[in-house]
C-alpha cells in the first residue's frame, strides 16, 4: 500500500502540525533560567577592544572583564581594589610605585604578564602610535613621564606632576588596562577586535550585530572572583525592544527609562534597580552673544525658567534637582547651592533693567530627543511668559555634538547639554575652562579665576583643601547666570530577580566580574 | 541584424543600471560629507579635543578630499574591497555578506506571504464585486495597507513572544540552524507582509475587474465555463503582470528598507546596518551597504522586466517579429 497525499491532505496536515507547534512549543530563548549564564543587553555593538582607543562603556566593560589593571574599581563604588598589582604606594607626589602579583598569564599562549607589559601598556598613551599619531585617551595619562621597571614584576611610574585624579581617571579605568606587549606586536590592527589578557573573563566570541560571549578564564589566577560562567551580550539599540526582550525572558538585565521601570518591577519575575548618576543636564546662553552678555538678562532667564516644571514634566517627576554641577556623590559637592525658584516679577524687572521690556526672540538648540524636546517646549512656554521667543532648534545626535568642532558653538544662543559625568571632579570642570571655548564651553564662559582653581583641582593632593577648590569653582560658575542646571540623572536597569548586577555609580559603567545571583 | 534591438534594449538598460549605481554612490559620499558630524566625534565621545578628532580622521582617511574618496572607492571596489568600518577595521564587504542573508530572507518570505495570502484575498473579492466578501476584503485591505508595519511589529511580539512567548523577539536565530531562523523570521515577516497583503488584494482586484469586463470572457461565460475556471484559468494570467512588476520593486525596496522591522525585531539586516552607520557616520559601511543595495535594487527591477516580458504573450510575439524582420 503506498501513500499518495492529495494536495488537500497535504494543506490540512501542514496546517495542523504548525497549530501543535505554535499552541504546545515554547521557543528555547525563552527556557526556564540557567544560573550559569546570564544574557544582558547592550546599547550598541562593540566597537574596538583596543583599551587605548576604546568607543566607550560598551567597550570597556569588556575589557575591563577580560584585561587587569594594576587597580580596578569596587562593585558599586567609585573606590578602587588592587587588581594585578600586589602592592601600590604613591611614594611622593610624582612616583607611584608598584609590585604585580606572581603567576599571572595572558590568554592565547602569550606568556606572563610583567612590568614590561605594565610600562608598554602606559607608556602608549604618551608615545605616537605606528602611524605617528596619539592614541585616543591619549589625554588620560598627560602626566606621565615614564615608567620604570626595576625588576620583572615591579616597577615606578613616574609623573610629571602631581596627579590625584590619576587614579579614577586612568589607572583603575580602561586606561590603566594591562595589555600583552606580545599580542599587541604580533596582533597588529587586529588589536581592535580580538582581546588579549590576563582578568577573569576570556571573550570568548564576537558575532559582529548579533552577540558577544564571555566565559570565565580557566586560567585567571588574581583576586576578583566572577561568579557566572558566561555572560552573553546583546546589542539592542531600541529601548522599547529591549523593554518587550526583558518582560518576553530573553535577557535578564538592561538598562531602562525610569518611567517603564514602575511597570517592569511589577512584573513577578523582574526587579528594577535605580542609580542616581553623576552626569549634568543644564541650559544656557551663549554669553558672546547679545543680549546675553548681559548678565541682566541672564538673570532674568534663570528666574523665568521653572526647573521643577521640567523634572515634571519631562522627568515624570522622577529625577532629582540639580542645583550645580557637581552630582552629591563626588568629591566638590557643593551641598548649600542656592536653588532657584520661578520669579517672573523679579525676571521681568531685570529684563527692563537690560532694556528689553517687552522681551526678544532667539533660538534654543538641543539634540533631538523626545525628552529633550519636551524640556525645550517648557522653556519655550516659560520664557514666553517674560515676552521671551524661543525658536527650537531639535538636531539629530551627530549634527548636535558637531556643534563642537570648528568654532560651531559660536553661532548658538540658547542650548540644552547634557555631558556624562566621571568620578573625579576635574573631569567635570575641565569643559567650562576658557581653553574650552570653540571646543565643548558652549556657553563660551571664560573666568581666568575658574580656570586657575581648575588648574590647582588637577594637582592638589590633599582631598579636603580638593572639596574646597571645586566648590569654589562652582560658585563662580553660579555668579555667571549663565548655567541652569537641570538634573544629574538618574539610571535604572530592569533584572531578573535572582540576578544582582555589577553597576557602577556613574550608571553607564558595569563590572561583569561583580554580576552575582541575588540573595534572598 | 535579426535580434539586434534586443541587444541594443538589453545594452541600453544594463548601461542605465550601471550609471544608476554609480551615480548614487557618488552622491552618496558628497552628502555625507556634507551632513555635519563625523565619525571621530562620535568615537572620541561628545568631549573629544580638536587634536584626537583631527588625528583619528587622518587615521581613518577622513582628512582627504571627497573627490579622491571616491576614486579609491571604485578602485577598491573592482577587487571586491568595500572599504573598512572605521571604527575597528573590519572589511566593510565581510559585514554586509553577514547581514544580506537576513535581509534576503526576509524580504523573500515577506513577499511570499504577501503573495499566499493577498491572490486569495483579491480572487474572493473580484469573484463578487461589491458583495459582502467583497466589502469586508476591501476593509481588511485598506486596514492592512494604513497600518505601519512597525506597529503591526509592536503589536505582534507583545502578542505572540510577552504574552504567549511563542515567538523569540530578538535577532535572526542561531547560526546554522534554519529550524531556529525560521522560527526568528515568523513575526518579522508578518509584520512586513501586512501591508503587502492589502495592496496585492486591492491592486490584483482590480486588474481583474477589469479582465473579467473583457470580450473574450463574456464569451467564456457564454460557453458555459464555470466561474471558478474562468477566474483561475482565463482572468489571473493577464491580470497578474502588473502585480509582478509592483512585487519586484516591491522585493527590491525592502532589501534596503525593512528598517524599521529589522530595527525593532533587532534584526542584524542591511537596513539596520545601513541605519546604525547612518547615525555613527561610519561613511565606508553607509556607502559599501547603499551600494549593495542600489545594486539589488537595479537587478531586481531589471529581472522584473525580464519577467514580464517572458510572461506577457504580448511582448513575445513582439520580440518574435522584431526577430522576424
Amino acid at each position: 500500500m503506498t501513500f499518495n497525499p492529495t494536495r488537500r491532505q497535504v494543506l490540512i496536515g501542514g496546517a495542523s502540525l504548525a497549530t501543535v507547534v505554535a499552541l504546545g512549543g515554547t521557543h528555547p530563548a525563552f527556557a526556564s533560567a540557567d544560573r550559569t549564564k546570564i544574557v544582558v543587553r547592550v546599547e550598541k555593538d562593540l566597537s574596538n577592544l583596543d583599551p587605548a582607543n576604546r568607543s566607550g562603556p560598551i567597550d570597556l566593560n569588556v575589557i575591563w572583564s577580560v584585561q587587569q589593571g594594576l587597580i580596578s574599581f569596587k562593585p558599586g563604588s567609585i573606590e578602587w581594589e588592587l587588581d594585578a598589582a600586589e602592592e601600590l604606594e604613591q611614594v611622593s607626589d610624582r612616583e607611584i610605585r608598584f609590585k604585580l602579583r606572581s603567576g599571572l598569564t595572558f590568554t592565547g599562549g602569550y606568556g606572563e604578564l610583567t612590568a614590561e607589559d605594565v610600562k608598554f601598556s602606559f607608556e602608549r598613551f604618551i608615545k605616537p602610535d605606528a602611524e605617528g599619531k596619539p592614541v585616543t585617551y591619549a589625554k588620560d595619562w598627560a602626566a606621565l613621564e615614564r615608567v620604570e621597571v626595576t625588576g620583572p614584576l615591579e616597577g615606578r611610574i613616574i609623573l610629571k606632576n602631581p596627579a590625584p585624579a590619576l587614579y579614577t581617571i586612568a589607572l583603575a579605568d580602561g586606561s590603566g588596562r594591562i595589555v600583552s606587549k606580545k599580542a599587541f606586536e604580533a596582533l597588529g590592527k587586529d588589536i581592535a577586535t580580538k582581546l588579549i589578557g590576563s582578568g577573569p573573563y576570556v571573550l570568548k566570541e564576537w558575532t559582529p550585530r548579533e552577540q558577544f560571549v564571555l566565559e570565565i578564564n580557566p586560567d585567571y589566577k588574581g583576586p576578583i572572583k566572577p561568579h557566572f560562567q558566561q555572560i552573553v551580550g546583546k546589542p539592542i539599540g531600541e529601548q522599547k525592544t529591549a523593554e518587550i526582550a526583558f518582560r518576553s525572558g530573553e535577557i535578564d538585565f538592561t538598562a531602562i527609562d525610569p518611567e517603564s521601570g514602575k511597570e517592569l518591577a511589577g512584573l513577578s519575575d523582574a526587579s528594577v534597580t535605580e542609580i542616581p548618576a553623576i552626569d549634568y543636564v543644564w541650559f544656557g546662553p551663549n554669553i558672546e552673544k547679545a543680549p546675553f552678555d548681559d548678565i541682566r538678562v541672564r538673570r532674568a532667564i534663570r528666574y523665568a525658567v521653572d526647573v521643577d516644571a521640567i523634572l515634571r514634566g519631562a522627568y515624570s517627576g522622577l529625577y532629582q534637582r540639580a542645583n550645580s554641577l557637581l552630582a552629591p556623590s563626588l568629591l566638590g559637592y557643593w551641598k548649600d547651592a542656592p536653588v532657584y525658584s520661578r520669579d517672573l516679577e523679579k525676571a521681568q524687572a531685570l529684563l527692563a533693567e537690560a532694556g528689553h521690556p517687552n522681551g526678544f526672540k532667539t533660538k534654543l538648540t538641543i539634540e533631538s530627543t523626545a525628552r529633550y524636546e519636551a524640556i525645550a517646549q517648557i522653556i519655550q512656554a516659560n520664557l514666553a511668559e517674560i515676552g521671551i521667543e524661543v525658536e527650537i532648534e531639535a538636531l539629530e545626535s551627530a549634527a548636535y555634538w558637531a556643534l563642537g568642532e570648528n568654532d560651531a558653538s559660536k553661532d548658538l544662543e540658547l542650548s540644552l547639554i547634557k555631558f556624562n559625568g566621571k568620578f573625579d571632579p576635574g573631569f567635570q570642570t575641565q569643559w567650562f575652562t576658557s581653553a574650552q571655548v570653540g571646543q565643548w564651553n558652549w556657553q563660551r564662559w571664560k573666568n581666568a579665576e575658574f580656570d586657575a582653581l581648575h588648574e590647582k583641582g588637577g594637582v592638589t593632593v590633599d582631598p579636603a583643601e580638593r572639596e574646597k577648590i571645586y566648590i569654589d569653582a562652582q560658585k563662580l560658575l553660579d555668579e555667571s547666570a549663565a548655567f541652569i542646571w537641570i538634573t544629574h540623572n538618574l539610571n535604572a536597569f530592569a533584572s531578573r530577580k535572582w540576578l544582582k548586577p555589577g553597576v557602577l555609580p556613574n550608571g553607564n559603567n558595569w563590572l561583569y566580574t561583580a554580576f552575582t545571583e541575588a540573595t534572598a | 541584424m535579426r535580434g539586434a534591438p534586443l541587444r541594443i534594449h538589453l545594452a541600453f538598460k544594463l548601461a542605465t543600471a550601471l550609471l544608476a549605481v554609480a551615480g548614487s554612490v557618488v552622491i552618496l559620499m558628497a552628502l555625507t560629507r556634507l551632513i555635519p558630524g563625523d565619525p571621530a566625534t562620535v568615537i572620541l565621545g561628545s568631549r573629544a579635543t580638536p587634536e584626537a578628532v583631527a588625528a583619528l580622521n587622518a587615521r581613518i582617511g577622513l582628512d582627504r578630499p571627497v573627490g579622491e574618496h571616491v576614486l579609491v572607492f571604485f578602485a577598491h571596489l573592482l577587487s571586491g574591497d568595500l572599504g573598512e568600518d572605521v571604527f575597528n577595521g573590519r572589511p566593510v564587504a565581510g559585514l554586509v555578506a553577514a547581514a544580506l542573508p537576513n535581509t534576503v530572507a526576509l524580504a523573500f518570505s515577506a513577499m511570499l506571504s504577501a503573495i499566499l495570502f493577498g491572490v486569495p484575498l483579491a480572487l474572493l473579492s473580484a469573484r463578487n464585486p461589491g458583495g459582502k466578501t467583497d466589502r469586508v476584503v476591501a476593509f481588511l485591505s485598506v486596514g492592512f495597507i494604513s497600518t505601519p508595519s512597525f506597529v503591526v511589529a509592536v503589536f505582534l511580539l507583545m502578542t505572540f513572544s510577552v504574552t504567549l512567548r511563542w515567538f523569540p523577539v530578538l535577532g535572526a536565530g542561531e547560526a546554522g540552524a534554519v529550524g531556529d531562523q525560521l522560527w526568528h523570521l515568523v513575526l518579522p515577516t508578518a509584520a512586513l507582509a501586512v501591508g503587502w497583503i492589502g495592496y496585492i488584494a486591492r491592486l490584483l482586484r482590480s486588474s481583474l475587474l477589469e479582465v473579467l469586463g473583457e470580450n473574450h470572457i463574456r464569451t467564456l461565460r457564454a460557453y458555459g465555463v464555470s466561474e471558478a475556471k474562468i477566474l483561475m484559468k482565463y482572468a489571473l494570467k493577464p491580470a497578474i503582470l502588473p502585480t509582478i512588476a509592483i512585487l519586484a520593486m516591491g522585493f527590491g525596496e525592502l532589501l534596503g528598507g525593512a528598517v524599521f522591522v529589522e530595527v525593532i525585531f533587532n534584526r542584524p539586516g542591511l537596513g539596520s546596518l545601513i541605519y546604525d552607520a547612518i547615525r555613527t557616520r561610519n561613511y565606508p559601511v553607509v556607502q559599501g551597504g547603499v551600494f549593495i543595495t542600489v545594486l539589488l535594487y537595479v537587478l531586481t527591477n531589471l529581472s522584473a522586466d525580464l519577467t514580464q516580458t517572458l510572461l506577457d504573450p504580448r511582448e513575445r510575439s513582439r520580440l518574435a517579429a522584431a526577430r522576424g524582420t
